[in-house]
């Protein structure tokens, strides 16, 4: 790993932080940034540089971050672009350890001059610079939080296990948001912008080395080194699942009309390849990224055997059509399972796959289904399909799903369809790291990408 | 670069093509139909036309010199008014399965390799597969099970597979080619596939 990449940890878990452009006025980036560290608690030292104040929040306001006696690992830039050279430059003579530059006024509006700046002195010094143009950093494990939208607007998830990497900062807000209303844990969100020094591939490096990463989310428009990203994505994607989300995939006009390969070809085919030979699995949409990734942290089925669960017949059937177009197959029971089943049942119920327990069935019923389920070697994954509206399904349901999810022999995924009753209660499952969906397609798509990526990860283990 | 310069560059190559002649007359065209032996196919080879079956610039199936004669007059009248390097005279191709293989390079990947279902449908289904050079075998197995045309491949409705490790071959050597020569695009189109092997009908690429 490259030092400025390995740097990248004074930016994620810093002892000091300086934020350059912090300010008293309510709204403004160095305002929100500010009230970020001090709201959640930031554990390390925070200055505000500004040469407008002498304090702010009850600290002491300095002029330039050279100015600040000790050492500082982190430095958020958050003034116009033209200033920002030289704050890069006085931060190396400080010797900072990171830097995230969160003003825009750069490549984009095609200042590639005070980009190219920057970048020169970030090589010369192995400085890790993210961004500009950019939302920066979240990490909940230490605090540090560069997103300068509000806390009381933007919700900030729990810690946990899923990194988000993401070129768009409004992509990236969004997901976040979205995240924290269904209580997904995170580990670390990027925002990285123009990517001018550190791109996409330098965070994803870093990340594969990240101990509290487990899976990684990667938000694209178009990458800054594309051979670069496939090769690390295929070296990534073997230590930790890399679920992809690329935006802008039409044609467009680049295409030759000499030939049918040229016509045919968009720059997203090129996309969309190099994430098939990297085994990187490509979502659909925002929704989609949350559907596949919750299931990542579930246990690697052995194979394709499907169970499903339900008291309700029809939600059964729709599960079963999308086991059928996905290419997943309905496991067989075998003739212990079927014994056990049998003794769960009503009279009037049958045993088969999918397992309906009727309407009547109750918490108990479902324990025991699920028990037996997951001490079936004929059974690979469980989808339990709950509907919330009978009356004999109460709270303790989300206890024995809760349990089963824990449990780790057997992937879970559970369906749950209906309106604000289903959602709260979908909610709580999701905040207990059980996969909800409240769509049997959802659901048997994420469990077909875990099964795909987990017969990768066994090719590759047996090599 | 003219057609017949692209078919020497390719062949140079390792690729095997179709026997052809181009024939600047009739009698060309006759003796070339006897060389190769009938059936043969015939095309346009003209700088200013690009889709040959559009302005009526080929024809197929021709099993005997009357035929073959009245296909050129034919062709040529089709043609008239444009730049005209000659008359394709090309053994005709066996029946399969059409593929095209064909390649691009990237302004973000570089080369990249495009495998799908080929001849005049192309672009309507645009059943296709990428991946970015260069390629291993694995990667060509993948792809021939990513096309919605696969289990025609695989041989569907009593015909037999067609013979992938042909296929394989050629799409490597694509690849390699693609790569050594800095090609800009190209495409194999069609290439036709039976259990036995595959005819490169129709190739064009740029540098």
């Amino acid at each position: 790993m490259n030092k400025n990449i390995q740097n990248l940890k004074f930016v994620f878990a810093p002892r000091t932080v300086a934020i350059v452009g912090a300010s008293a006025t309510a709204n403004k980036i160095g305002n929100v940034i500010i009230r970020n560290f001090l709201d959640a608690r930031f554990q390390g030292d925070i200055f505000p540089i500004n040469p407008k104040y002498t304090e702010l929040f009850g600290l002491k306001c300095y002029q330039k971050v050279s100015d600040v006696p000790g050492t500082i690992d982190c430095v958020i830039i958050a003034t116009p672009a033209e200033t920002v050279p030289m704050i890069v430059e006085d931060c190396v003579k400080k010797k900072v350890g990171g830097v995230i530059v969160l003003s825009g006024g750069f490549e984009e509006v095609n200042r590639t001059d005070l980009a190219q700046k920057i970048a020169e002195i970030a090589k010369k010094n192995n400085l890790p610079i993210i961004g500009p143009n950019c939302l920066g950093v979240y990490n909940p494990y230490t605090k540090v939080d560069s997103i300068f939208l509000p806390r009381y607007k933007l919700e900030r998830p729990k810690a946990g296990g899923i990194a988000f990497v993401t070129q768009s900062g409004a992509v990236g807000s969004t997901v976040m948001d979205l995240a924290a209303f269904y209580g997904i844990g995170i580990s670390k969100f990027i925002s990285y912008g123009n990517a001018t020094v550190l791109d996409e591939s330098d965070y994803l490096e870093y990340l594969m080395h990240d101990k509290d990463t487990k899976t990684i989310i990667l938000y694209l428009e178009g990458a800054k080194d594309g051979r670069k990203l496939l090769q690390t994505m295929k070296k990534v994607n073997k230590i930790k699942p890399i679920i992809a989300l690329k935006a802008g995939k039409g044609v467009g006009g680049q295409a030759a009309a000499r030939s049918h390969t040229g016509n045919i070809a968009g720059s997203y085919l090129a996309y969309n390849a190099a994430f098939k030979q990297a085994k990187v699995t490509e979502a659909d949409g925002i929704i989609e990224v949350f559907d596949f990734v919750k299931i990542f942290d579930q246990t690697k089925p052995k194979g394709n055997r499907i169970a499903v669960l339900t008291n309700g017949g029809g939600i059964g059937v729709l599960t079963t059509d999308y086991i059928e177009s996905e290419g997943l197959s309905l496991a067989k029971f075998s003739d212990e399972t079927k014994k056990e089943l049998a003794k769960i049942l009503p009279s009037y119920g049958t045993v088969a796959n999918p397992l309906d327990l009727v309407a009547d069935a109750g918490v108990e019923a479902y324990e025991k289904a699920i028990d037996v389920m997951m001490n079936d070697p004929n059974i690979d994954a469980l989808i339990v399909i709950v509907l919330t509206q009978t009356p004999p399904i109460d709270e303790r349901i989300i206890h024995v799903l809760t349990k089963a999810s824990d449990d780790k022999r057997k992937p879970i995924a559970t369906i749950s369809i209906g309106g604000t009753y289903t959602e709260v209660y979908r909610k709580i499952l999701e905040s207990k790291g059980v996969p909800s969906y409240n769509s049997p397609r959802a659901a048997v798509k994420a469990i077909e990408r875990l099964i795909t990526y987990s017969r990768y990860w066994e090719q590759l283990k047996r090599k | 670069m003219t057609l017949i310069e692209d078919f020497n560059t390719l062949e140079k190559r390792g690729f095997r093509l179709l026997p052809y002649v181009l024939a600047k007359n009739e009698e060309d065209a006759v003796q070339a139909a006897k060389k190769i032996g009938y059936p043969v196919a015939m095309k346009i080879v003209s700088p200013e036309i690009v889709h040959k079956t559009d302005v009526g610039g080929v024809r197929i199936k021709i099993k005997n010199a009357e035929m073959l004669r009245n296909a050129y007059k034919e062709i040529t009248e089709n043609a008239k008014g444009k730049k005209i390097d000659g008359i394709l005279v090309q053994k005709m191709a066996r029946k399969g399965v059409e593929l095209i293989i064909g390649g691009k390079k990237d302004a973000q990947f570089g080369h990249m390799i495009v495998l799908g279902l080929g001849g005049i449908y192309v672009e309507i289904f645009r059943d296709i597969s990428a991946r970015i050079c260069p390629l291993v075998k694995s990667d060509v197995e993948e792809m021939v099970a990513e096309l919605k045309v696969h289990p025609l491949l695989e041989g569907a409705r009593g015909k037999k597979p067609i013979n992938k490790k042909m296929l394989e071959r050629l799409v490597l050597r694509v690849c390699r080619f693609m790569m050594e020569e800095d090609i800009k695009e190209m495409d194999l189109n069609p290439v036709v596939f039976d259990e036995l092997g595959c005819d490169i009908v129709d190739v064009r690429f740029s540098r």
